[in-house]
């Protein structure tokens, strides 16, 4: 690759065998739903589909770069929900949106700069301290709360839950971020961070500040796709985003990214997020109750860490090349 | 005289102070908190916490992790709830499950073990897995259809001391014996210390696991049943917040996430403090949700006490050098 780039290199370039089996399984799934379920190919359903992928999929494309540092984002769906519960607040008193938005966005970067700044600070494992933090954010919006809705919300909120958007919106947040970890410095260093964190702060990098950005970046990706929900739903509700740190987690790890970190790719994340969501989709589709949503995105999880495990343990030996 | 006094036995000692000076805030605040019958049903529901916090302690003594101990509370009652709506008998309702949190603890127990992924990841999975069966079978709703026979033992009382809390002593009192008497505890021991030394020192370490993951899921379907007896009823909600008040109480006393260290006495104690402090939240009148946010503070700040003080200690180095 010597001087020429051309945007296929800035792309693929990294993206390495990982990701196509799931290619694969994305066509089996829309092959296998084409013929048993009629409707699958109405376009309100993949408008549909396209609007659930986004909302998850932005929050993954965060828990990627966490997972990739070889930590874990349990808070994610608390952020969310706390970001559009506590910033939604200025709407029944007529702020306008050019300071709703800001302040949902600001929020969420501060919680999950406050994420950052405790894990790097208390040497507890990321999934202890999120496993607070959820508790304390979800805590904190329904004692504010007290549980009611936001209802009815003005119309130029749900501008950006509309058609494509939602999907447009997160192609958008893939391609930037397939930039950041392919192309730049943070990335690099993520990537380094989750192959061995000592060995890179022994080589000079500043593991604490990248800790404390990929949280600050996850909270950020968080209360923007509570931005995608609320204009989706309509409302804003205090329990927005239970089980979302389950389903980003699903999205992340079918997508092939390892959850010992330092190895994955946020292209994956994309294509974990679509299967996810067709997968699911499917399952409503053919009156599958939603209840039993988690036994499969659970099955799913337990099977993508599975095989990362086996691919793991048969390469011990031999030199695993990372990325 | 100094060394018998070891971190563990300090951190007993401060939490029976602090329960102590939490129950003399609480008689103060509140005159209905020291009556019997508030002391009694604050026993009671601690029983099935308890249990967990046994369960727990176990599995963070071994160096493991469960987070799935809420969900497999919930399925246990589900199973002996259908079971009596079967027609079974009441031994057969109990025995099933059992069984099913031992089968749940099994599954753990072989990703963890034959796949080697890490505990946190596995149980978080297969706690969404059971929750979402528990979901999909019960719908929402309840079941109540359970035999007198087994709904009185929650009305029973031995010298004035609720039956429920009797099991949970029992309980203790065996996993104490268990970690203190037995090989097998001194091999849980080893395991989460260093499991690399332990298994080069001939610790059977993959049994071990396999032990402690089905003993875990054995005893949060214990848990389980306990809940049923006391709420009468199977709910699919139960145990939602277990593994955050179960495991910030088993770390409040003083048992290490890392393994290797723990005491089930501090594990109790801490579950105590926690129900007291519930308690008081309801006896105030105040929004329940502030328990959650305390609780959540209280786990960070534990679990990060050596983290929190590595700073200052350092700080302190660096005056004393200059």
């Amino acid at each position: 690759m010597n001087g020429k780039k051309t945007i296929s290199w800035y792309l693929f370039n990294g993206v390495k065998f990982r990701e196509f089996p799931i290619l694969l399984y994305i066509l089996i799934m829309v092959l296998f739903f084409s013929f048993t379920t009629p409707g699958f190919w109405a376009v309100r359903n993949f408008e549909n589909l396209s609007r659930q992928i986004a909302v998850v999929g932005i929050v993954s494309t965060g828990m990627t770069l966490v997972v990739l540092t070889g930590g874990i984002d349990l808070s994610v769906g608390s952020i969310l929900a706390f970001s559009i519960s506590i910033g939604g607040r200025g709407i029944p008193l007529g702020r306008p949106m050019w300071i709703i938005y800001p302040v949902i966005l600001l929020l969420g970067t501060l919680l999950g700069f406050i994420n950052g700044v405790l894990i790097t600070r208390i040497a507890v494992p990321a999934l202890i301290i999120t496993l607070g933090t959820m508790n304390i954010f979800r805590g904190i919006t329904m004692v504010i709360t007290r549980g009611i809705y936001i209802t009815p919300i003005p119309p130029e909120y749900t501008l950006i839950g509309r058609g494509y958007l939602p999907f447009f919106f997160l192609l958008i947040v893939i391609l930037l971020f397939m930039f950041v970890t392919l192309r730049t410095r943070l990335g690099r260093n993520i990537y380094a961070i989750g192959g061995g964190e000592q060995a890179s702060l022994y080589s000079g990098v500043p593991v604490v500040k990248y800790k404390v950005v990929v949280y600050t970046l996850s909270g950020f990706l968080s209360a923007f796709s509570g931005l995608i929900l609320v204009g989706r739903s309509g409302f804003i509700q205090p329990q927005a985003g239970v089980g979302y740190e389950m389903n980003a987690i699903a999205a992340v790890v079918i997508g092939g990214t390892s959850i010992f970190g330092g190895s994955g790719s946020v292209l994956g994340t994309f294509f974990g997020a679509t299967l996810m969501g067709l997968i699911l989709t499917g399952l409503t589709m053919q009156a599958v109750d939603p209840y039993w949503q988690g036994l499969v995105t659970g099955i799913l999880v337990v099977l993508a860490i599975s095989l990362d495990s086996l691919r793991q343990i048969r390469g011990r030996g031999q030199l695993i090349s990372k990325r | 005289m100094k060394n018998i006094l070891t971190s563990q036995t300090k951190i007993i000692i401060a939490l029976i102070v602090i329960d102590a000076v939490i129950m003399v805030f609480l008689t103060l605040l509140s005159p209905t908190f020291l009556t019997y019958g508030n002391i009694v049903s604050l026993l009671t529901r601690m029983s099935e916490l308890g249990v967990l916090a046994v369960a727990v302690t176990l599995t963070f003594i071994s160096g493991g992790f469960d987070l799935s101990i809420g969900a497999v509370m919930a399925f246990s009652g589900m199973i002996a709830g259908y079971s009596t709506l079967l027609g079974l008998p009441l031994f057969f309702s109990i025995l099933f499950a059992l069984l099913g949190g031992a089968v749940i603890g099994l599954a753990n127990a072989l990703l963890v073990v034959e796949l080697r992924l890490q505990p946190f990841v596995v149980t978080l999975a297969t706690m969404t897995m059971v929750r979402s069966i528990v979901y999909g079978f019960m719908r929402g709703k309840t079941i109540t259809a359970f035999p007198d026979s087994l709904l009185s033992l929650g009305d029973k009382y031995v010298l004035g001391i609720p039956l429920l809390f009797i099991i949970l002593v029992l309980c203790a009192i065996l996993a104490f014996m268990l970690l203190k008497k037995t090989i097998l505890g001194r091999y849980i021991f080893a395991l989460g210390g260093n499991e690399r030394t332990a298994f080069l020192s001939g610790v059977p370490v993959r049994t071990m696991k396999y032990f402690v993951y089905v003993l875990s899921g054995l005893l949060s379907a214990l848990a389980g049943l306990l809940l049923v007896i006391r709420i009468r009823a199977a709910i699919p909600d139960a145990g939602l917040n277990a593994p955050l008040e179960v495991i910030t109480a088993v770390v409040i006393g003083g048992t290490s996430i890392k393994g290797g260290k723990g005491s089930l006495l501090g594990s109790l104690l801490g579950v105590f403090a926690m129900f007291l402090l519930i308690n008081g939240f309801s006896l105030l009148g105040l929004n329940p949700f502030w328990s959650v946010i305390i609780l959540g503070t209280v786990l960070i700040v534990v679990v990060g006490q050596e983290g929190i003080m590595v700073p200052f200690i350092a700080l302190l180095h660096r005056k004393v050098r200059s």
